[in-house]
């Protein structure tokens, strides 16, 4: 026992002997946090729009105003002729133009159902769809406008009355600072626990180690017991950096949460010291938790909601132990779900997380010692 | 003194054919996720878990839910839910929206102009919540069409999409892939190189030899630009012959460029190594500095125009943004150098600045 207390004393030595790096990976969930939290919105804003007006009536002047009031577009301006408009969207000046035809307003008035043109940059096809839906908005309630009174009257509408629960305001924060939190203890507990034992390794201390009395249980364990609590902290800091910066708040059981915590710890605590006893070097022991991060957060559902995956890589998915944390720890932060709906991800990251320490920890014996 | 860089050059070749788990990472890394990023990222929903409850059971309130589940968008997973049940249903993520029918739909359809149906939606993931109320948006749309029929369309709006009609996300993704990816390369590999020597001792070994600093420098950068290179155009390859994303422009252009953006990443890469004394310093700050904002600030996932004022100029320091600009441009838009000049002028600046300053750090280090 007091020899583990040694080893953590050391370690945690080590960890504040470099303030810079201690600065970073407590600076690094604020920088994460208010990045992402701003620049990942979903709703498509300011698109640059530049309309042709080739009919100079009330009718194009109405379509300019209607089009240049919102939020969804900028615009940009007049432009000359169809000509122009497909070359300032070619250099990327603009990204929808409009082109209103001679006679429209004429031809509107007679009946004639004239046709407007909408000249869209299709390359980034997901905010494009959602720009092009914005201006069929724009014109369907033109076009509601244009309609006369009576006719308006017959029409029979059916309308959707919208709540959103849990987020109304559909801040994307709310969604992504969990998801932060999480990638956080997975960065620092397997990223780092590997590094420090590989770090060992390469300088050549580990070997110092192994010859003193220490037990291999009780090297793993003081190795690995300074990150987890390094990464216990961090959370905490981050829970609250959460609350004092986003005003998001759990809303759930802060007792669930850290219970969860701790059953995803064993996982990622396990990788960081498997990783370690596969690597020679820290440049590959970074690769490969590399290599494994990229992996399970694109695989959890951080950004890309599994469900749109294809079935083969939804089933990978349930390879995926941060799958199961990243789903507990959203539903606990935004739904405040109890624990009885929360079991199954438990089992599953208990399972994984003791498959993979035990699995570690003998690889480690085995390869070290 | 070529000699002498030449044995630098070939040094490090060594180093990095010597270590096979590296070059395997820099090889295959690119490649699952050129996969990944193909077949599994699709911010577009389908199948979406949705529970009705209808209170009206009529042949009106039918045919409304009959065009929801007849698209590919919608999967009716929970039928006939009690009020008291719906937050139940969200906590167990049965269903990612509830749409509740009112017991007079279809007698106030035929009597008012307007008509509101419920729909709850679980706004925790606001990205998906967005794409069930516009799907939903579009089928009572199409439902009211269907109720008036008579009354005709003033105009139609005809839409042309240029470059990429059918939305297909890798030809959005291919080209943010290579950005991200040489920056991983050129940025983290060179700082990690340089710190390494650092941290073994070796780099003043070899400042004791009569080899000049700025030589050290062309040495060690000169092997990762052609590692790098190499990726990109293994990328670029298979981009366009699996997945069709087409090459557009002029080769010279894009290979041009893609030297010149790896240029940019390595002067990053040799700054951080100048600043930090040891590995994992260098690549957290080379992570935290490159991989972060070159993801989510470059336009690569999330449209620069959306976000917030500050964060737009933010982006044009990032040298990924501009050549984002560039390579999309030069592939699916056949851009020449006329319309790319100014993202180009934008990389050549921010390179120079980066190798201005790591040049100054370096030698005072050395010194």
């Amino acid at each position: 026992m007091q020899r583990i207390i040694y080893i953590i004393q050391k370690e945690f030595r080590q960890i504040l002997r470099e303030p810079i790096f201690l600065a970073l990976i407590f600076g690094m969930p604020f920088i994460q946090i208010v990045i992402m939290g701003y620049a990942i919105t979903v709703d498509v804003k300011n698109v640059p729009l530049a309309i042709v007006d080739q009919d100079h009536s009330s009718m194009s002047n109405r379509i300019i105003q209607a089009f240049s009031v919102t939020e969804s577009f900028r615009f940009t301006g007049i432009l000359a002729s169809e000509k122009a408009a497909v070359k300032e969207i070619d250099h990327n000046h603009i990204k929808l133009a409009l082109i209103i035809p001679v006679h429209f307003e004429r031809d509107l008035k007679k009946g004639l159902k004239p046709k407007a043109q909408a000249l869209l940059d299709g390359v980034d096809g997901n905010s494009a769809g959602v720009a092009l839906a914005y201006a069929g908005r724009i014109a369907f309630n033109l076009q509601k406008e244009w309609l006369d009174q009576k006719k308006l009257k017959s029409v029979r509408l059916c309308g959707i009355e919208t709540r959103m629960l849990y987020n109304p305001s559909l801040e994307s924060v709310n969604n992504i600072v969990p998801g932060i939190l999480a990638i956080l203890i997975v960065v620092i507990t397997s990223f780092l626990t590997g590094m420090s034992i590989v770090r060992e390794k390469e300088i050549g201390t580990l070997e110092q180690l192994m010859v003193t009395p220490i037990r291999k249980g009780e090297l793993i364990l003081g190795k690995v017991l300074p990150l987890a609590i390094v990464g216990f902290l961090l959370f905490n800091v981050g829970l609250l950096g959460a609350g004092f910066i986003f005003n998001l708040w759990l809303k759930g059981s802060l007792l669930t949460l850290y219970f969860m915590v701790i059953l995803f710890m064993l996982t990622t605590l396990g990788i960081g010291i498997f990783v370690s006893t596969i690597v020679q070097t820290q440049q590959q022991a970074m690769f490969f938790t590399w290599f494994f991060m990229i992996f399970s957060i694109l695989l959890s559902g951080f950004f890309i909601p599994i469900e749109n995956m294809p079935q083969a890589i939804q089933l990978i998915s349930y390879l995926n132990p941060v799958r199961y944390f990243m789903v507990v720890i959203r539903e606990i932060y935004l739904k405040g779900t109890e624990f009885r709906f929360l079991w199954k991800e438990a089992l599953a990251m208990f399972v994984f997380g003791s498959a993979t320490v035990i699995g570690a920890v003998l690889r480690f014996r085995k390869r070290i010692g | 003194m070529n000699s002498v860089l030449s044995s630098i050059i070939k040094k490090e070749f060594r180093h990095i054919l010597r270590d096979p788990q590296t070059l395997i990472i820099v090889v295959i890394m690119p490649l699952v996720m050129l996969f990944l990023y193909g077949y599994a990222i699709t911010l577009e929903m389908k199948q979406i878990n949705i529970a009705v409850t209808d209170h009206s059971k009529t042949p009106e309130s039918r045919r409304l839910i009959n065009r929801l589940t007849s698209t590919t968008f919608f999967k009716v997973s929970v039928f006939d839910v009690p009020e008291r049940d719906f937050d139940n249903v969200f906590k167990q993520r049965q269903a990612r929206c509830i749409l509740v029918i009112p017991p007079n739909f279809a007698r106030s359809l035929k009597r008012n102009t307007s008509t509101d149906i419920q729909l709850l939606i679980d706004a925790s993931d606001p990205n998906a919540a967005n794409y069930i109320q516009k799907y939903i948006t579009q089928i009572v749309r199409q439902f009211n069409f269907t109720l008036n029929r008579s009354v005709t369309q003033a105009f139609t709006l005809e839409t042309r999409i240029f470059y990429n009609p059918d939305f297909k996300s890798y030809y959005f993704f291919v080209p943010g892939l290579i950005a991200t990816i040489l920056l991983l390369i050129s940025a983290l590999l060179t700082s990690i190189a340089i710190v390494r020597e650092k941290e073994n001792g070796t780099l003043e070994q070899i400042l004791v030899s009569p080899v000049r600093p700025y030589q050290i420098i062309i040495g060690k950068v000169v092997p990762y630009t052609i590692l790098g290179f190499f990726d990109s155009i293994l990328i670029l390859g298979l981009g366009h012959f699996l997945f069709g994303v087409p090459i557009i422009g002029s080769y010279w252009l894009l290979s041009f460029t893609l030297i010149l953006y790896i240029i940019t990443g390595l002067s990053f890469g040799l700054l951080v190594s100048t600043a930090a004394d040891s590995q994992r310093l260098a690549m957290m700050a080379a992570l935290l500095a490159t991989i972060l904002p070159s993801f989510m600030l470059s336009g690569f996932i999330f449209p620069i125009n959306s976000m917030p004022e500050i964060f737009q100029y933010l982006s044009l320091a990032i040298p990924a943004t501009h050549f984002l600009t560039i390579i999309r441009g030069i592939l699916l838009k056949g851009n020449g150098f006329g319309a790319l000049y100014v993202p180009i002028a934008y990389l050549v600046l921010i390179s120079s600045i980066l190798i201005a300053l790591s040049v100054k750090k370096f030698n005072v280090t050395l010194e």
